[in-house]
């Protein structure tokens, strides 16, 4: 299970995604009359019932076909095995040369679509020694030669997750005035703690989840550029590079399978690593890739990023929003506090005469733990979290590049990645006209019903395997 | 001619209602802490000339209860139990009362201890983890690291004497030692010489030698070799490197589930599967870098199914506590061969 952040290995992933040890369908035996025969094994494994008159039968093998995995409640659907291959650089690889031959034939064929995270990049960049802007052209025009059709960045859609997030804290402030379980308001954003929030606290926890979608999810729900192109979600090929093996995780949940168009919101996630691997396989050095266009769709021509840090900044856009719509004031500089240990510090705004708000970034599992218990025991005194699965958040994802022999110290690799991070500029996405005019143009207005369907989610309490037979010792 | 040690049963001590796994000396040697399979907690104290059950602390947990320890202050005990929380009792008031239960392990929780330094725990799990906790001023306890280090099973965690370093084992057969650097605790050394499941360590006095046992029926001892040590031994970083230096075996029949190393006296006892006690001496002029263990006494049947736990008193140097799968609590008393 290596690259899974450290909540999901430990909540024993095998648990619920699985290749199951111990099969516990019953295989439906046809029983004939008469007194149980002799079985005879050939020397090609084949077996043969030899009656007690003597008659040989030959015995059919038992199988058990994957529908019956599917509709079996002691196994869990999809084998782990299965869902890794079906999201890798091989996967890609495969879908692109089939599309190329259909190109070929004048045959009809997928959009390829390549959503990358700035932190991907970011661990690109610092792998190849290329500042952000070359290496996503690098990266761009890399993926176009391969066939991809459109490379976009997953910072546009994060100006979604964030302006939601925002919204969304302050309803439930406006609403914890008369539901004390509507605050501490938790980060969406990563997978390695919904995932260990569901399998392992359930209801208790997530109602403070807060519903908005990720970044990468709400790039996958964005059908209004698959209108733009003349196209459906189902002629679409998504896929993402993402820093850690998590996003795998959450392309694949139910919530985010269109059932209209039968396709998933996001078809493929690799990581950062795993491009890596394709640009050793194509043996090249990003450095050597000649530049591509990049794709303006979405109105940047530059590539712009967000405060607040390498998760996404979820913290530092909701404290400054409530810092207006609640306390009324413009806040400066955040300060930042550190607690037990550098991946857990808190931030108070204050104004006077109004009530203080305080609000946390918890990174790592043993921070979420104690994030955790403490609401569990009513004794949170956090407004808001921004919890994250990764030790150092996002830009120290278990997908990014591995340092190879004699490369740097992981400290100076990771402090030249959330360098290349930092370095772009920034933008407000309360100030992105064409964010603005989406929300009129495809989402009908904020607050609407379609944003709802389309930047919200909802979670599920998983039930708890006690069944010895799933144990893995 | 040399008088032989001998092991002699002083009294047996019922109660428990199953198996019990384990039992633990207060560290001023006058109360005996017990736990197992009935999940109770049982307190024995001497009235007189006999022991007898002071407290029996029920209603902590919903399983198994395997490990018990006492704080360095002597007023708190913490239970770790397969229902997979480690119950903290405080008898601040006189009577125990379970102030706070720990949760975060995935699965059933083999081991607790606490640090000497006062503040820290250290839980292991079949969950494979091993979990440091911090004690705050207003007796929260929170989670200061998660350590995925084994591959399997963690059976036992135990700190070191005076440092705040821990040394853990498990099914994968290895030993670890960790301690904290800068913004995290990690494992810095892997001891590996057992062929099999090594289910408990324990430092002598000074926290430069440790004993371990194992399924594989036998007992290692380890040697600290520190920077610059004379032997020549190599060393990383400013930590000192452990080497195997004496494997006793062919003295136990079957799995060895404990040994204690009395701070006292220096000897080692063994809890072993084949029902049996048995007392290891150094010798006189064993070399620190070879040393030679000798088999000082030994009682056969101890009790009448596996020894689970064995403990030293802290203070009475001849006074000694075991437990078994046969639901008794033992006391013994040691005397020295001449």
């Amino acid at each position: 299970m290596a690259g899974f952040s450290s909540a999901l290995q430990l909540t024993d992933l095998n648990d619920f995604i699985t290749p199951s040890q111990e099969c516990i369908k019953p295989v439906k035996i046809d029983r004939t009359a008469g007194k149980v025969g002799k079985i005879r094994i050939e020397d090609d494994g084949t077996y043969y019932n030899v009656s007690d008159t003597g008659v040989e039968t030959k015995l059919q093998k038992a199988q058990i076909t994957l529908n019956d995995c599917l509709a079996c409640s002691g196994c869990i659907t999809s084998a782990e095995s299965v869902l890794i291959t079906q999201q890798s650089q091989d996967e890609l690889y495969r879908v692109l040369q089939e599309n190329m031959a259909h190109i070929a034939n004048n045959e009809s064929f997928k959009l390829v679509v390549v959503s990358v995270s700035p932190q991907a990049l970011a661990s690109l960049a610092a792998k190849y020694s290329l500042s952000m802007a070359d290496a996503n052209r690098k990266l761009v025009g890399f993926f176009k030669k391969l066939g991809v059709h459109h490379v976009f960045d997953t910072t546009f859609s994060r100006n979604f997750s964030l302006l939601e997030s925002c919204r969304e804290f302050v309803r439930r402030y406006k609403e914890s005035e008369v539901n004390k379980k509507v605050l501490p308001m938790l980060a969406s954003a990563c997978p390695g703690w919904i995932c260990y929030a569901e399998k392992t606290h359930g209801s208790y926890i997530l109602p403070y989840i807060s519903t908005v979608k990720s970044p990468q999810q709400i790039m996958g729900s964005l059908d209004y550029f698959a209108r733009c192109m003349g196209a459906t979600p189902d002629n679409i090929y998504h896929v993402t590079v993402m820093p850690c093996f998590d996003k795998k995780l959450e392309a694949s949940r139910s919530d985010f399978y269109n059932d209209v168009y039968s396709t998933r919101d996001v078809d493929c996630v690799i990581t950062s690593g795993e491009v890596d691997l394709m640009l050793a396989k194509e043996n090249i050095s990003l450095a050597d890739v000649e530049d591509g266009t990049l794709d303006t769709l979405f109105g940047a021509d530059a590539m712009v990023g967000h405060t607040g840090g390498g998760s996404g900044g979820y913290l530092e856009h909701i404290a400054r929003y409530a810092a207006g719509q609640i306390l009324g004031t413009e806040l400066q500089k955040l300060n930042f506090k550190s607690l037990r240990n550098q991946d857990f510090q808190e931030v108070t705004i204050e104004a006077d005469g109004k009530p203080t708000l305080k609000m946390a970034l918890a990174y790592g599992f043993r921070n979420i733990q104690n994030i955790v218990q403490k609401i569990k025991r009513n004794k949170c005194p956090y407004h808001f979290v921004e919890i994250m699965a990764c030790p150092s958040g996002c830009t120290n994802g278990g997908g990014q590049i591995r340092l190879a022999e004699g490369e740097s110290t992981l400290k100076d690799r990771l402090a030249d990645v959330t360098g290349l991070y930092n370095s772009v500029p920034v933008q407000s996405p309360w100030s992105v006209e064409s964010v603005t005019s989406l929300y009129e143009e495809w989402l009908g207005g904020v607050d609407s019903e379609k944003c709802r369907q389309m930047l919200h989610t909802q979670y599920h309490e998983v039930e708890k395997m006690t069944n010895a037979l799933t144990i893995k010792w | 001619m040399i008088n032989m040690a001998t092991l002699s049963a002083l009294c047996t001590l019922e109660g428990h209602q199953d198996q019990v796994w384990c039992v633990a000396w207060n560290p001023a040697g006058t109360l005996l802490a017990s736990c197992g399979s009935d999940k109770t907690i049982r307190i024995w104290a001497e009235e007189g000339s006999q022991w007898v059950c002071k407290s029996v602390l029920t209603e902590g947990h919903q399983r198994t209860i395997r490990t018990v320890a006492w704080s360095p202050c002597g007023n708190y005990l913490a239970s770790a139990s397969f229902d997979a929380t480690i119950g903290i009792w405080s008898r601040k008031e006189g009577e125990f009362e379970c102030i706070a239960t720990l949760e975060g392990h995935e699965n059933e929780v083999k081991a607790v201890a606490w640090a000497s330094s006062g503040n820290l725990l250290a839980t292991c799990s079949r969950d494979k983890s091993v979990w440091i906790w911090e004690v705050t001023e207003d007796e929260e306890f929170e989670c200061a690291s998660v350590l995925s280090a084994h591959t399997q099973d963690v059976k036992s965690c135990t700190w070191h004497p005076n440092r705040d370093v821990l040394a853990s084992c498990s099914y994968d057969n290895t030993i670890k030692l960790f301690k904290e650097e800068i913004d995290d605790w990690s494992c810095y050394a892997t001891l590996e010489s057992h062929d099999s499941t090594v289910w408990k360590v324990c430092f002598d006095s000074e926290g430069h030698r440790l004993a371990s046992v194992s399924d594989d029926k036998t007992v290692k001892i380890w040697q600290e070799y520190l920077p610059g040590n004379q032997e020549g031994i190599p060393t990383v970083g400013n930590e000192g490197t452990w080497k195997c230096v004496c494997t006793l075996s062919g003295y136990h029949d079957r799995t060895i589930f404990d040994i204690d190393w009395s701070q006292v006296n220096g000897r080692l006892v063994t809890g072993c599967g084949d029902d049996g006690i048995r007392i290891f001496s150094e010798e006189v002029g064993s070399d620190k870098n070879a040393p030679s263990f000798s088999m000082s006494a030994s009682v056969r049947k101890a009790h009448e199914q596996d020894v689970n736990s064995v403990a030293w008193n802290p203070k009475v140097s001849s006074l000694l506590a075991s437990c078994s799968d046969d639901g008794l609590v033992k006391l013994w008393r040691f005397k020295d061969g001449e």
